[in-house]
């Protein structure tokens, strides 16, 4: 598990010269390890694509290394480089299935490219169509396929040269919800039956979340975080992974409650609305309730919400905490070393005690 | 007798007709092929190549073919050893029609989707393998419409080719319906060939759509 499939290490791609320059990947560095599910994550135009584009030497980087499998794709050319990219897999947002050829037809192609026997190319394209579960749409053409269909077609072409890496930019972007789940279980099983590296580029948060093990966080074609899915997401440690968390997470602080936590300060009553944040285990501790006990506050809770990634359980819960300034100040302290992230959303009363 | 004229002229027509198809093809989709491939980002950008060959193209394609015609007697007598009679004729069909070939099947070639030509690339497919494997079965309905085109242009400019004693239909229809005042056999030329062009649209255009997968 711990060797490393694919190292980027200072990559730097810059589109365009004079007003049209854009730095699409500044000094990217990332290791990606043999058989994990690798995401990255970022907004339009964050360099995703870019970077992934690199990997396969689509896009010819300026500066940097890339390693794949020990093998620094950076510097080959011709025909090793088309060799080592038979080693790579590639699916698209627009599955870019060959619109002449049927579904057999376009699983072939990438055998009969590397110039497998017929005999051979048959069997592999059976099993795969097999895999992929479209036994019924063989000879179908791309054009009377389901958009899920027509990934099911990309997966399986990318799978019949045998690769160690998959690469997906954005493919489950242009499918709905529904259809997006079945094609990630169909990526999950395809790794842990092949114990293939894959690289997955997106910008939804549930695609991470669904199956993901490490996720890096892209801005402005940098790197800004990266670490396993649940540490990144429920805890970014960088502002602007906090502030990319912020633009994607649906179960941010409702306005209403936002705004009910600055008219307490107007009352002039005491008080503090509190934004508690929880990751893993905590989850199931009575926390609330010794709240109560031991400190003698009064608890209200505003909002609650539990998630799961990879079955760990993480959430928020915004609460008002009223009675003595001090009390307030020692239940924080107390939840603090629960080693829950605390964030006060209103300033509260000044302590007057 | 009238039978003998028309039926000769058609043979004569559709021979300088099919002929020259054939030569232009062989010479204009390589020609539109290269033309495309060196475009900027496109699978071996060459800027430079890209640029000669489009000028020459267009040059090529504002030439008018009654001047072609004359301008190239020289290059003709050289080739086929002769400038007159239908063999001469070809030569400056083949000649105006490559240029018009060339962006036919340009026109065609850009219309695939890039994304599939970048997956062929990111599965390890050479430049040759894209051209006969991707981009040209991909162009097929394309390539089909557009080569109907030119077939039909070929046809009126070899009504032309009658000036250099080509023969044909066209130069039936001047030399008998024309000069002579024989309104019968103009008649007849005319309805063959909006019979040969209606013809050819449709053939082509139905095995474009029957080809058409998109
Ligand atoms: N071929 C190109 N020429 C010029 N600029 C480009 C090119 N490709 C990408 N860029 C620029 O590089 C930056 C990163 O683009 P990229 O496509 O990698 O973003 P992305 O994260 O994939 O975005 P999206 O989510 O919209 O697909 C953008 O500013 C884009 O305009
Ligand atoms: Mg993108």
């Amino acid at each position: 598990m711990s060797q490393i499939m694919i190292e980027l290490a200072n990559v730097t791609k810059i589109f365009g010269q004079g007003e049209k320059r854009v730095v699409a990947l500044d000094n990217v560095s990332l290791k990606i390890k043999k058989g994990e599910i690798f995401g990255i994550i970022g907004l339009s135009g964050a360099g995703k694509s870019t970077l992934i584009r690199c990997i396969n030497k689509l896009e010819v980087p300026q500066a940097g290394t890339i390693t794949i499998a020990g093998q620094e794709i950076t510097r080959l050319k011709g025909k090793e480089l088309r060799k080592t990219r038979r080693k790579i897999g590639m699916i698209f947002q627009h599955f870019n299935l060959l619109s002449s050829r049927t579904v057999y037809g376009n699983i072939a192609f990438p055998l009969e490219i590397a110039g497998v026997k017929r005999s051979e190319i048959k069997e592999r394209v059976l099993s795969l169509i097999d895999l992929v579960g479209l036994s019924d749409k063989i000879s179908a053409y791309p054009a009377e396929l389901s958009g899920g269909q027509k990934q099911r077609v990309g997966i399986a072409r990318a799978l019949a040269s045998n690769p160690e890496v998959l690469l997906c930019d954005e493919a489950t972007s242009a499918l709905d919800p529904e259809t997006t789940k079945s094609i990630l279980g169909l990526l999950q099983d395809v790794n842990q039956r092949f114990n293939l590296t894959i690289v997955l580029i997106t910008h939804q948060m549930n695609v991470i979340k669904e199956i993901c093990d490490t996720v890096a966080v892209i801005e402005d074609g940098r790197i800004v975080e990266q670490g396993p899915v649940v540490e990144v997401f429920a805890r970014p440690r960088t502002p602007a992974a906090r502030r990319f968390m912020k633009s994607v997470l649906p179960t941010e602080i409702p306005a209403e409650i936002q705004e009910r936590a600055l008219r307490m300060d107007d009352r002039k009553q005491g008080g503090k609305t509190v934004r508690i944040s929880f990751v893993g285990d905590v989850a199931g501790e009575p926390v609330i309730s010794s709240l109560i006990q031991k400190f003698q506050v009064d608890v209200n809770i505003l909002y609650a919400n539990l998630d799961y990634i990879k079955n760990t359980p993480f959430g928020s819960l915004i609460i008002d905490l009223m009675g003595e300034n001090q009390k307030i100040e020692a239940a924080m302290e107390f939840l603090k070393d629960r080693g829950l992230e605390l964030e006060v959303l209103n300033g509260g009363v000044e302590p007057t005690a | 007798m009238v039978w003998n004229l028309l039926l000769r002229a058609l043979w004569e027509t559709l021979y300088m007709v099919g002929a020259s198809l054939v030569l232009s093809a062989l010479v204009g989709v390589p020609l539109g092929i290269v033309l495309v491939i060196t475009e900027p980002r496109h699978i071996k950008p060459a800027p430079l190549i890209h640029k000669v060959l489009s000028t020459i193209i267009n040059i090529g394609r504002s030439l008018p073919f009654i001047i072609l015609l004359v301008a190239i007697i020289p290059f003709t007598r050289w080739l086929v050893g002769t400038s007159i009679g239908t063999t001469g004729a070809i030569v400056p069909l083949t000649v105006s029609a490559i240029p018009f070939v060339a962006r036919v099947v340009e026109t065609a070639l850009l219309e695939i989707d890039r994304g599939v030509i970048e997956a062929a690339q990111a599965m390890g497919a050479s430049t040759s393998q894209i051209i006969t494997k991707v981009m040209i079965p991909e162009a097929v309905p394309g390539l089909i419409l557009g080569l109907t085109m030119v077939a039909v242009n070929l046809i009126g400019y070899s009504a032309m080719a009658g000036a250099v004693g080509g023969g044909g239909l066209g130069d039936l229809s001047i030399r008998y319906g024309y000069q002579r005042f024989r309104g019968d056999i103009m008649f007849f030329t005319v309805v063959i060939l909006v019979a040969i062009v209606q013809g050819l649209q449709s053939c082509g255009s139905w095995l474009a759509a029957r080809l058409n997968r998109r």
